[in-house]
């Protein structure tokens, strides 16, 4: 049984069939793992991506399973569950990241460090490079909220721009125009802060 | 995939090196043992909601528990009925027109062990009163003779004549009486 006909299996029941309630408890747990199996990691790079820490990306994920367990009653009239899910730890990584304090860049640094693909690279190239990507990253949270959103999705080639306007809630339209000014935003802070160095 | 069809190019290439980072962040891979943490989490959050039955707000009964729709609408109907027909009772019992709220006074206890008034009232002393007003009538008549003086001086000339014939007439009556009083 695929994935998603075992998420069909799990809530598409029609309400009015007399399946015990163990069966339909197991079907839906079968449906959830499966969810879980699917998109975990997607989720979790999403995560990732806002929050820049291995355990707070990892507790959101299992945040954003604990809340659709919560409401698996209505999962069968969500048509795409990927975008759905990725709203929802979105939504969850925004929360955490408004209410966490504001931590030094150094911790970006030395997480990216340890999580960076560090193949063929000398300990003082790794170091660089994360102190390089630490340095863009620093630059992307200065970039008003609107175009940092959308750019931080748009790096995720598995999600197209109609998937980022559904993910925020906006039109595609928007999500093109905040594109093009995150874009332009991102440009001019790089120049100014290689005309500083 | 994201690409805007008016992006320049100088600005793409600007800030490609962001957009490389956060390909280059988007794309790491998951830690291990992340779904089995998840599945283990969401069994947990399972077994702690049955244990507490905070599945729903207000769970139904396992004996009566509802299979299909049509008991869920009815028992909502009924619900709807109970409320309503409540409030109706309610509202064809209330007056409309309800009396004035009286406020009792309690009375006063005398003081224990001390003397009662013995039911004595006390009675305020009052000032003199205002003088008795004069007589209506005499005022009226001496008010009307002094509106009309032509009246009051005709009136005195008959009543003068008058006195005067009297005179006369006494004075003859006095001489006939005289001999009478003589005799």
């Amino acid at each position: 049984m695929s994935t998603s006909q075992a998420i069909v299996a799990g809530w598409m029941e029609s309400p009015t069939s007399a399946v015990n309630d163990e069966a339909r408890r197991r079907a839906e747990d079968e449906a959830l793992a499966a969810l879980v199996d699917q998109y975990a990691g997607a989720l979790y790079r999403v995560a990732y991506s806002v929050l820049r820490n291995q355990a707070d990306a990892e507790d959101a994920v299992q945040e954003a399973f604990v809340r659709v367990l919560r409401h698996r009653d209505s999962l069968g009239e969500v048509r795409d569950h990927r975008v759905w899910l990725i709203r929802i730890v979105w939504n969850i990584v925004l929360d955490r990241k408004r209410r966490a304090k504001t931590r030094p860049e150094t911790d970006d640094v030395s997480e990216l460090a340890r999580v960076l693909p560090s193949t063929g690279l000398s300990a003082e190239e790794i170091a660089a490079a994360a102190q390089h990507h630490a340095h863009v990253l620093a630059c992307v949270d200065q970039l008003p909220a609107k175009e940092r959103q959308v750019l931080m999705l748009s790096a995720f080639e598995e999600l197209t721009s109609v998937e980022i306007a559904a993910v925020l809630g906006i039109s595609e339209s928007s999500v093109r125009s905040r594109l093009f000014r995150a874009r332009n935003l991102m440009a001019g802070l790089l120049d100014h802060e290689r005309s500083l160095r | 995939m994201t690409s805007t069809p008016h992006e320049p190019r100088a600005t793409a290439s600007a800030s490609s090196p962001a957009e490389e980072t956060l390909r280059l962040v988007a794309s790491l891979p998951a830690p291990d043992g992340l779904e089995d943490r998840v599945n283990a989490a969401l069994s947990a959050e399972q077994n702690r909601d049955r244990v507490l039955g905070r599945s729903r707000v207000l769970a139904w009964p396992r004996a009566i528990r509802p299979e299909s729709s049509w008991m869920r609408t009815a028992a909502a109907a009924a619900i709807v009925f109970v409320v309503a027909g409540g409030g109706w009772g309610v509202y064809t019992r209330v007056e409309q027109n309800q009396p004035a709220k009286v406020i009792v006074i309690p009375a006063r206890m005398p003081a224990p062990g001390g003397f009662s008034g013995a039911g004595a009232m006390r009675t305020p002393l009052t000032l003199p009163g205002p003088a008795a007003p004069q007589p209506v009538k005499a005022k009226t008549a001496q008010t009307k003779a002094a509106k009309k003086p032509a009246a009051r001086a005709k009136t005195t000339s008959n009543a003068s004549g008058r006195s005067s014939a009297a005179g006369a007439t006494g004075s003859s009556g006095e001489g006939s009486t005289r001999p009478d009083a003589s005799k």
